[in-house]
């Protein structure tokens, strides 16, 4: 009796150990995934701001010291550089919009997944369905890493399916944050290509969740996210 | 024309303070927080308020809601919200009264101080003006939709400057045509589109802009 008492609880904690190892090496890939990720989007975000905002600013503060020089002797082509370093700064601006929204959508900092995702749908040219069903507000990491891959569904849905309506479902459910995007296109999208999804699957691994495609040819095309509760959001235990 | 301001950063809200003034403006208060712009707005009642949405306590979009919540009690008060990007979402909220008296523009608007005059006055008056941007992203919405297809170039031109809420006026001299043609072209758009044409501006742009967000 005590040797099989033994014997099962050493079962036990070799299935266990068993378990650890497993977790051990997805959290190291997925890890390294992760400051992959981050590392190179900190290096487009450098050369975004290098080769847009900051070399605006450049020409701006050239135009400028120009027209300083000029001020004197002829107004008039200064006034015109200045006019010309008025709209580089402007251009500068839309430089740096684009590169905020790429980064942390407004929206999104301002009120949460929700309503980001209503944001997404007004600015989408397909007539689209939207089904939000959210028991609780989601943290930020989670929220963006979400967001980012609705909207890279629906922007697939957009340039390539040639579909005419769009479904999009978020919602809470068994434990899991769940976003689904299906649109009644032509289908035979295929995940390899493109590395697009690819990168979103990458984020969603850091918050232990999926992405699951399935899009026969002839459509539909259905696109499932899924990220478990317990580190999507604030409150576990009503999730 | 009495206006309040409320931006956060000392440098833009000094600097409108300046422009305003330099252009008659009689600033009435110039407030940095969401609690401070409220009370300010339903205090002093001004012709127009000028706000940013990002404003503190929170950071997020304050600003924007206590313009909401000043209008709310208020009804029509006059408000010019400005903002570093510009959301349809954001647009719908503040039109969503049908009252008028709103302005939602991109904060570089404010460089060309003729046109940021211009809009305030209109907003003040009670009419309704939208960023170029935010009229973009409506028409880019609507682009594959029938009744937009059947309007030529040029009348989709005058059907974003009508969203933005310019004048007949001011479209004929943004164009180069005629008051005359434009409002031909108006016409043309309003039976395509199966809308009724009204001659008041405002009326008219809070049509074009329900059919757009329809």
């Amino acid at each position: 009796m005590r040797h099989r008492l033994a014997d099962s609880s050493d079962l036990e904690l070799a299935a266990r150990a068993r378990q650890l190892t497993q977790r051990v090496q997805t959290l190291t890939q997925t890890r390294h995934d992760a400051v992959d990720t981050a590392t190179a989007e900190l290096r487009r975000i450098e050369r975004d701001l290098h080769d847009g905002a900051q070399a605006r600013l450049v020409a701006l503060g050239m135009s400028l010291r120009a027209a300083e020089r000029m001020f004197a002797t002829n107004p008039e082509a200064a006034l015109a550089l200045v006019t010309e370093a008025r709209e580089t700064s402007s251009r500068a601006l839309t430089d740096l919009r684009d590169l905020v929204r790429g980064i942390y959508p407004p929206v999104l900092a301002d009120r949460g997944l929700a309503d980001a995702v209503r944001a997404l749908v007004l600015d989408t040219p397909l007539h689209t369905e939207l089904d939000l069903d959210l028991s609780n507000e989601v943290e930020m990491p989670v929220a963006a890493a979400v967001y980012f891959a609705v909207a890279e569904a629906l922007a697939n849905a957009v340039q390539h399916s040639g579909a005419r309506t769009v479904r999009i479902h978020l919602g809470h459910s068994a434990g899991l944050l769940r976003a689904q995007v299906t649109d009644d296109g032509a289908g035979g999208a295929d995940p390899a290509r493109g590395t697009g999804l690819a990168g979103v699957e990458r984020r969603l691994a850091t918050f232990d969740g999926i992405l699951a495609i399935s899009s026969p040819p002839g459509g539909p095309t259905i696109v499932a996210i899924e990220v478990p509760c317990a580190l999507s959001s604030a409150k576990t235990s009503s999730c | 024309m009495r206006v309040v301001i409320g931006e956060d950063l000392f440098l833009l809200r000094e600097g409108l303070v300046r422009l305003l003034s330099a252009h008659g403006f009689e600033i009435v208060a110039a407030v940095a927080t969401a609690p401070e712009l409220l009370a300010a707005l339903v205090d002093e009642h001004p012709d127009v308020g000028i706000v940013d949405v990002r404003l503190p306590p929170t950071h997020t979009d304050d600003g924007l809601r206590a313009a909401l919540r000043a209008r709310a009690q208020v009804p029509g008060l006059p408000v010019l919200v400005l903002s570093q990007y510009v959301e349809q979402l954001y647009a719908r909220e503040l039109l969503a009264d049908q009252a008028g008296g709103v302005g939602y523009l991109l904060k570089d608007r404010v460089f060309n101080d003729d046109q940021f005059t211009a809009a305030i006055r209109t907003v003040a008056a009670g009419g309704t003006v939208l960023d170029p941007e935010v009229v973009r992203k409506l028409l880019n919405r609507r682009s594959r939709d029938a009744p937009l297809t059947r309007l030529t170039a040029r009348e989709r031109e005058v059907l974003a400057r009508m969203a933005e809420g310019r004048s007949n006026a001011a479209i004929a001299q943004r164009l180069f045509v005629t008051e005359k043609a434009v409002s031909k072209h108006a016409a043309g758009i309003f039976a395509k589109l199966d809308l009724a044409l009204s001659d008041d501006d405002n009326r008219r742009v809070l049509a074009v802009l329900a059919y757009l967000e329809s």
